[in-house]
């Protein structure tokens, strides 16, 4: 982790502040909890008061008020918009095309922005932790696919244990050869960098350093020789507003942030 | 008035050893723990369970030896834990796991509630789920051509019309018209299924259906079985009946890591009880269920004060 103790914002909160910037008003998000809906909630407080959040089990667009502990708890429905099923959810709108961004975690990804969340090798065995959910089908239906992770060499691997979500596959069209839709644009973001795949092979590439990181940090933390864009950034800092509502407003018991 | 009212115990012997039953529940919500405790008394065997995602019941079950194969789409207890008896009977291969995603398992039941052999989708192209599937020649994943000749690749999932489904909802009444508040992520399995049984808190009259038919999600022609359990889905969460229960959810979380811890877990609450009302008792009984009563407004226990202000 980097050391952030005399600065006015955590890892955490500039990953959420990072990660929610990069939506834009008016799309609609798939989100698993954590993090990832921490971003969204304070995209749709500050510049997006117009994205549909919409999750998995059937809810769209709660505004909690409550923090739960899954997308299984009625803490996360209150106040919705919409109840429906997977298939109103995961068919009807994400499944359809209406999805611009569908926001995941995971245990592990890789360099053509794979995503695994069902288990990992272990010495003699296969040690299975999760499964896909509804992982694998916004993965492959959602036009961008954003994903938060920790920077550690054991999570940003040069290729996952389990394809549970398709990225990029092996590189290049091979997604599309496989028979997916396309996905514009993966951005990966973590507790060092955002990355993303914008160049032909469609490979993981470091597309902006968080301030204080230096590009070793970054080379040590990850499991194959990363490459940074040509026109490498430092990504830009939260403003006072941002941390105020992740801090008073957003999770104000501090569960992710 | 055409009554579908059974007992927990009779309607539970209506299910074989072997049989294919379809779950609904998810995670720590709406799960059919009363119906799963009772088939641990009654020691079902070999069952055949699918469910797109698991709940606390089915791991319960596979805990409890009862299951051969299992094919879903993944699941944990939330924050609480992992389903760590399904893992480990996946690891060990003392089961037959066959892993979906939630929506490729749940076309299944939609082909088979609309009576079509299939349902195209583009999910699980390209992942190591598919891979495993067709590995193990699992007879739901078919990777075709559209016949409209557009030259696009799809997965076919089949149609699947499971001979038993149970799921828990809040309220029906007796000739099996169900209501449920909230997300309905089990409605397909439910119609897709040739014997629907349904737990619920409370029967309630033809007359309130009659007032608000709207509020139906599962009309009685699907319904083979309704089975007053209060507290049926205890000590998970029914939206706008009952809260979680937090203190079992995380016992049963540090219970279900050890093989042994988990015996006795099952000794102790399940077949050391003889019902559902003794579960309850062995739980904290009446004081533990007050606390738990959901708020008509939020659907949960809503708790007051600075702490959570």
């Amino acid at each position: 982790m980097i050391n952030m103790s005399n600065s006015k914002f955590t890892t955490n909160e500039l990953m959420a502040v990072t990660a929610s910037r990069l939506l834009k008003d008016g799309q609609n998000i798939v989100v698993g909890l954590g993090l990832p809906q921490v971003a969204t909630l304070l995209a749709k407080s500050t510049h997006a008061p117009h994205l549909n959040i919409i999750f998995e089990i059937g809810v769209v667009n709660p505004e909690s008020v409550d923090t739960g502990v899954g997308i299984a708890d009625p803490r996360l429905w209150y106040r919705s918009d919409y109840f429906t099923s997977f298939i109103g959810s995961l068919g009807h709108i994400l499944q359809r095309g209406l999805v611009d961004v569908g926001f995941l975690g995971g245990l592990q990804i890789d360099k053509f922005g794979n995503i695994n969340s069902t288990g990992v090798h272990e010495k003699d065995y296969f040690r299975h932790i999760n499964g896909s959910g509804g992982a694998a089908d916004i993965a492959s239906y959602s036009k961008n696919i954003f994903a938060i992770a920790k920077h550690q060499k054991r999570k940003i691997v040069d290729m996952v244990d389990f394809i549970t979500t398709v990225g990029y596959l092996n590189g290049g069209a091979t997604r599309e050869n496989s028979g997916l839709p396309k996905c514009k644009s993966i951005r990966i973001i973590t507790n060092l960098c955002v990355m993303n795949f914008n160049n032909q092979l469609r490979e993981m590439q470091i597309e902006s350093v968080h301030p204080g990181v230096t590009k070793d940090q970054i080379i040590e933390n990850t499991g194959f020789d990363i490459k940074f864009a040509g026109d490498l950034k430092e990504t830009d800092l939260p403003d006072d507003n941002e941390i105020y509502l992740l801090r008073n407003v957003i999770d104000p018991k501090k569960l992710y942030i | 008035m055409n009554s579908k009212v059974m007992n927990l115990i009779d309607a539970v012997r209506e299910i074989p050893d072997g049989a294919e039953i379809a779950f609904g529940g998810f995670a720590i919500t709406r799960s059919p723990v009363a119906f799963a405790c009772e088939m641990i008394r009654q020691n079902k065997k070999d069952l055949n369970i699918y469910q797109p995602i698991v709940c606390m019941a089915t791991d319960m079950l596979v805990g409890a030896k009862s299951v051969k194969k299992l094919s879903y789409g993944g699941g944990s207890l939330d924050r609480f834990g992992r389903m760590e008896r399904i893992n480990e009977a996946f690891e060990n291969k003392t089961i037959d796991a066959r892993e979906f995603s939630g929506l490729s398992l749940t076309y299944r039941f939609l082909a088979g509630s609309l009576g079509v052999p299939y349902i195209p989708t583009k999910t699980l192209l390209g992942t190591d789920i598919l891979k495993n599937l067709l590995d193990k020649k699992d007879e739901s994943v078919m990777i075709s051509e559209s016949p409209y000749g557009d030259g696009e690749k799809y997965v076919f999932m089949k149609a699947l019309n499971p001979d038993y489904a149970v799921i828990h909802a809040p309220y029906a009444d007796e000739k099996g018209n169900v209501l449920i508040d909230g997300p309905v992520w089990d409605l397909e399995l439910a119609k897709a299924a040739k014997k629907l049984y349904v737990t619920v808190d409370q029967i309630i009259s033809n007359e309130y259906i009659k007032m608000h038919p709207e509020k139906v999600v599962i009309p009685n022609v699907y319904t083979h079985a309704v089975i007053e359990v209060p507290y049926g889905a205890y000590p998970t969460a029914v939206y706008k009946m009952y809260d979680y229960d937090s203190d079992m959810l995380t016992k049963y979380a540090k219970t279900n890591k050890k093989q042994e811890d988990f015996d006795l877990f099952i000794d102790e609450y399940v077949t050391g009880t003889s019902n559902h009302n003794e579960f309850l008792e062995k739980c904290g009984g009446i004081s533990a269920l007050n606390k738990l009563k959901a708020d008509p407004v939020y659907g949960y226990k809503k708790v007051w004060g600075d702490k959570y202000e």
